[in-house]
């Protein structure tokens, strides 16, 4: 089992805003965040796959060995917000992926990855 | 609101540039040694592409309501640093229940032969 935990922060989602050019401003803007209806400014849901598909990485034993990841994007992750990301082995050439918030809520759902065998 | 199912965009370039790599991999806490990180395929494959959905008048996607549902990244393999890959990208579903919009946007990478590399499918939740 591989795991990672990361204590989310602007900066970070900031970085990550930057590095993958999506900058949408409910990322980077609490006041805009907050015009739609948010609680203030959320990660990337991409940031937070990032993650969990370079946790998946290292269980299957390298990044190109990953042939599939999905997720299901469930709950939102706000600066603050610690997430443990984990992957478990589930069957040949399978991984099943969580990521837990500090409330024991999972923030992706359905998430797996699959690895050349 | 349109339902622009099938709707395919035009084929984009993108150089996968060292730089850009070592960003990514770092924003996202990667070791930059390991390579491309697997999700930079939101840049190169889903993020070249979906600004065509978006500015699309006629798909009329609000963005203010639109939440990403689910999204999938399935390679034949890798690209490389410095590779040029191209991108295609198409509304696979676009379908209205209960005063929700989901549409299913897939992009088609592949290399400069026109070998497959990643294809990306994203869900799009729109509320209405």
């Amino acid at each position: 089992m591989s795991e990672r935990k990361v204590t989310f922060t602007r900066e970070q989602i900031a970085a990550y805003a930057e590095a993958s050019g999506d900058r949408n401003p409910i990322h980077l803007d609490d006041d805009f965040a907050r015009s739609v209806g948010l609680p203030g400014l959320i990660a990337h849901g991409m940031l937070q796959m990032g993650i969990a598909a370079t946790v998946a990485a290292e269980a299957a034993g390298g990044p190109d060995r990953l042939r599939r990841v999905f997720v299901r994007f469930a709950g939102m992750v706000v600066p603050g917000d610690t997430v443990t990301f984990r992957a478990e082995p589930a069957g040949e050439g399978k991984l099943e992926l969580s990521a837990v918030n500090q409330k024991g809520e999972s923030v992706l759902t359905k998430a797996i990855a699959e690895s050349q065998p | 609101m349109a339902a622009v199912a099938g709707r395919t965009y035009p084929a984009v370039k993108f150089e996968i540039e060292p730089g850009a790599v070592a960003a990514f991999a770092d924003a996202i806490g990667a070791d930059p040694a390991d390579g491309i990180p697997p999700t930079f395929a939101a840049v190169y494959s889903l993020g070249v592409t979906v600004p065509q959905l978006f500015g699309d008048d006629e798909a009329a996607v609000d963005f203010a309501k639109l939440l990403h549902a689910e999204q999938e990244f399935e390679w034949h393999r890798h690209p490389r640093v410095g590779e040029t890959v191209i991108s295609t990208g198409r509304v696979a579903s676009d379908t209205s229940r209960r005063g929700m919009r989901f549409v299913n946007f897939e992009t088609d990478t592949t290399d400069a032969n026109s070998a497959p590399l990643c294809r990306s499918r994203a869900l799009f939740v729109i509320r209405s």
